[in-house]
C-alpha cells in the first residue's frame, strides 16, 4: 500500500485516506461481496450453487417489470424536480439578499424535517378528505373525492417533494458559477431572452443539472418509506420487492439477487449521467 | 500517518478471530435480552412483564429489544453460537420458521407452574403463547350506522372505495385472505377462491396498507371506512378518540398465537425460562387484559374482564367458540406462492 509507495506528495494523502477506505472496506465491500456470494445460490439454505436467482429474475416478466417502473419511476420524478428546480434556481441569482436567504430557507427546510414525517403530511395532502379534495369539493369542481393516494401520480408528487432539495442546490451553486456577463453579451449581440437561455444558461449550468439529476433519480428510486406509504401495497417497487422477500418470505438468496441487480441498473443509469456530463464538459469549453 | 503491512496484517487477523471466535469479544455476562414487538407490545411488556419478571427475580437485569419477528430471527440466525438475544415474540409464521431453523428451545414445560392452566390451544411445547391477537371487523360507526357482522359485509355495493386491506407481508393480510377462501369453500391449502373474492372485492377497495400499521392510521384520514384489523391496534386508535370500533364476523375472530421462545445457545436460559413463566402466570395476564393494553388472555385461570369481556368473549369456553385458529405450517407451505400471486393480481 502506501509504504511501498516511493517518497512523493501522495504517499501522505494515501495514508490519511487510509481510515475512511479501512471503514469502507469493512463495512462496505465486504457486506456487498457477501451479498454477490449470497446471491449465487440456487437454495434459500445456501448450499446449491448457482446463477438460478438471476435467471429466476431475467426471465420473469413479473420482476423485470418491478424493475422497469421503478427505473420509470425514477425518470419521472427526476424530470419534475428539474422542470421545478430550475426556475427557483434561476430566480435565487436575480432576487435581492433577503428574498435569497428565503429561498435557501424554503429549499432547505424539507432536509430539517424526517421524511417519515413529510410522508405522512403527504397522505393527509393526498387523502379523501385531504386538502386538494376538500378544496376542490368546496368550490364545486369534483362532486366524490378524486384517487390521489395510492396512485403513481401521487407517488411521484410525494417524492418529487422531499428530493428537491437534492435538484435543487446543485443547480443554485451551478447557476451562481455562470459569468452574468455571458448574458448580457448574448442580449447584446441580437438573442432573445430564451435564446440566451437555450444557448448560453443551460450549456454552461449542465455539470448542476447532470449532479441534481443523479442525486434525485438516485434518491427518488430508493425512497422505501415514501413509495410504499404515498404508494400503498398493491403498488411495488424495487425497494419493498427486496424488503419483501428478505424479511417475509427469508428468501435471501433471491433477495441477494434482486438487490445486485438493483445495483447494476442504477449504477448503468447513473453512469449515463455521468456521459453525459462528460460531454456538456466538452461542450461547455468549445 | 502511514499504514503499515504489519499493523494492517494483525488488526485483520485480530478481527478475523474475533469473528471465529465471539467469546473473546464479550464479557462474560450480559442481561437477559428480550426481544418483543414495537409499539403497544413494547409499552405493555415495559410497563407489566418487565416490572413483574424484576420483583419475582432479586432485580436480574433485562433489556428490551423491540423488532419485528422476522428481524429476530435474522439477528439470530446472524450468530447462532453466541445469540444476541435470549427470549423471543413471535406470530404464527414466523415461529414455525425459527423452530423449523432450529434456533429456538424446547420450553421445560415439566418445570413450569403455569403451562398446564394454558388453554389447550396456547400449549406448544416449543415454545407456550402467553397472548392471542384477534383479527376482526374494525368499521367507523360514524359513516357506518349498522355494524357489520360477516366478512361477507365488505362485498357489499355500499362500501365502494371505502374498504381498506392490507397486503399478504403481514400475518393480518395472510391470515384474513386464508379466512375468506374459507368463506367461498377452500381452506389453508387452497386460497384459490379467497383470491377470487378479492378479485371481487376491488371495485370496494380504496386502499392496499404496506402493513397494519398504516391501515390503522387511513381510519384516522378518512380514507376508509372498513376493514379487517387488529382488536389491539383499533382500541389504541378509540383510545386517541379515533372514531372506530370492533366486532367479532359471526364467521368467528381470527386468533393468532402469539408465542414466546428460550433462544437456543442463550447465555441465559435460566432467566429467559422465568421471565416466560411471568409473561404466563395470572397475574401478569390479568393487568394485560385490562385497560390500556387489551391483550387476550391464555391463562384459562384468568377472568375475562372488562372490554374484552363485552367484545370479545366473557369465558375461556366462549373465547374458544368464537375465535378461529389457523394452520400456520399449512399456509407457510405456500405463502411465498400467494405473495407473488398477490403481487401480480391486486393492482388497483
Amino acid at each position: 500500500m502506501a509504504a511501498s509507495v516511493p517518497r512523493d506528495v501522495t504517499s501522505y494523502s494515501l495514508g490519511l485516506a487510509a481510515p475512511l477506505a479501512l471503514f469502507f472496506l469493512v463495512f462496505f465491500v465486504a457486506p456487498l461481496v457477501q451479498l454477490l456470494v449470497l446471491s449465487l445460490h440456487n437454495d434459500t439454505a445456501g448450499a446449491a450453487w448457482g446463477f438460478g436467482q438471476y435467471v429466476h429474475f431475467l426471465t420473469d416478466p413479473f420482476s423485470l417489470s418491478v424493475l422497469g417502473s421503478t427505473l420509470l419511476l425514477g425518470a419521472e420524478v427526476t424530470a419534475l424536480c428539474l422542470v421545478l428546480g430550475f426556475p427557483i434556481a434561476w430566480l435565487y441569482h436575480r432576487v435581492g439578499s433577503r428574498a435569497q436567504t428565503l429561498i435557501i430557507l424554503i429549499v432547505l427546510l424539507p432536509l430539517l424535517t424526517s421524511v417519515v414525517v413529510r410522508t405522512f403530511a403527504w397522505i393527509v395532502i393526498l387523502g379523501r378528505q385531504g386538502i386538494i379534495n376538500a378544496t376542490l369539493q368546496s368550490i364545486g369542481v369534483i362532486d366524490t373525492p378524486i384517487r390521489l393516494l395510492y396512485t403513481q401520480l401521487g407517488v411521484v408528487l410525494a417524492l418529487a417533494q422531499v428530493q428537491m432539495p437534492l435538484m435543487t442546490l446543485p443547480l443554485i451553486t451551478a447557476l451562481g458559477r455562470i459569468d452574468s456577463n455571458l448574458e448580457d453579451a448574448s442580449c447584446s449581440l441580437g438573442a432573445g431572452s430564451w435564446r440566451t437561455f437555450w444557448k448560453v444558461i443551460l450549456p454552461l449550468s449542465l455539470p448542476g443539472v447532470i449532479a441534481g439529476c443523479t442525486l434525485t433519480y438516485a434518491a427518488a428510486i430508493t425512497a422505501f418509506i415514501t413509495q410504499s406509504l404515498v404508494g400503498g401495497g398493491q403498488m411495488l417497487f424495487m425497494p419493498m420487492y427486496l424488503y419483501q422477500q428478505a424479511s417475509t418470505l427469508q428468501n435471501w438468496p433471491f433477495a441477494s439477487a434482486i438487490s445486485i441487480i438493483f445495483l447494476l441498473a442504477v449504477l448503468a443509469v447513473v453512469s449515463v449521467f455521468g456521459l453525459l456530463g462528460r460531454l456538456s464538459r466538452g461542450y461547455g469549453g468549445a | 500517518m502511514m499504514i503499515h503491512r504489519r499493523t494492517l496484517l494483525t488488526t485483520a487477523l485480530t478481527l478475523g478471530a474475533m469473528r471465529a471466535f465471539p467469546g473473546l469479544s464479550y464479557a462474560q455476562a450480559r442481561p437477559l435480552v428480550f426481544a418483543t414487538f414495537t409499539g403497544s407490545w413494547e409499552e405493555a411488556h415495559k410497563a407489566v412483564l418487565v416490572p413483574a419478571f424484576r420483583k419475582a427475580n432479586a432485580d436480574a437485569s433485562i433489556v428490551l429489544d423491540p423488532m419485528l419477528s422476522v428481524d429476530q430471527i435474522a439477528k439470530v440466525n446472524a450468530a447462532r453460537a453466541n445469540p444476541p438475544i435470549d427470549v423471543m415474540l413471535h406470530d404464527p409464521g414466523p415461529a414455525l420458521v425459527a423452530i423449523g431453523q432450529d434456533i429456538v428451545e424446547p420450553f421445560p414445560v415439566e418445570k413450569s407452574t403455569y403451562y398446564k392452566d394454558l388453554i389447550t390451544e396456547a400449549q406448544e411445547p416449543m415454545g407456550p403463547a402467553p397472548f392471542f391477537q384477534v383479527v376482526g371487523l374494525t368499521y367507523n360507526p360514524e359513516t357506518i350506522k349498522t355494524p357489520p357482522t360477516s366478512w361477507a359485509d365488505l362485498w357489499k355495493p355500499e362500501f365502494k372505495g371505502r374498504v381498506g386491506i392490507t397486503n399478504l407481508n403481514s400475518t393480518l393480510g395472510t391470515g384474513w385472505l386464508v379466512e375468506v377462501a374459507r368463506m367461498h369453500g377452500g381452506s389453508e391449502a387452497n386460497v384459490d377462491p379467497g383470491f377470487k373474492a378479492l378479485e371481487a372485492l376491488k371495485p370496494n377497495l380504496a386502499a392496499v396498507a404496506a402493513n397494519p400499521g398504516a391501515l390503522a392510521t387511513l381510519f384516522q384520514q378518512g380514507q376508509i371506512d372498513i376493514s379487517p384489523g387488529n382488536f389491539n391496534a383499533i382500541q389504541i386508535l378509540k383510545a386517541r378518540g379515533v372514531p372506530v370500533e370492533f366486532v367479532a364476523p359471526k364467521e368467528g375472530a381470527i386468533a393468532f398465537k402469539t408465542t414466546i421462545h428460550v433462544v437456543k445457545n442463550s447465555p441465559n436460559k435460566d432467566l429467559a425460562f422465568k421471565l416466560i413463566e411471568a409473561a404466563l402466570s395470572p397475574q401478569v395476564q390479568t393487568t394485560l387484559m385490562n385497560s390500556p393494553y387489551l391483550i387476550v388472555p391464555t391463562n384459562s385461570k384468568v377472568a375475562m374482564g372488562g372490554e374484552i369481556a363485552s367484545v370479545l368473549a366473557k369465558d375461556t369456553a366462549e373465547l374458544k367458540k368464537k375465535f378461529v385458529f389457523q394452520d400456520w405450517k399449512k399456509i407457510n407451505e405456500q405463502r411465498s406462492a400467494w405473495i407473488e400471486r398477490f403481487n401480480r393480481e391486486i393492482k388497483l
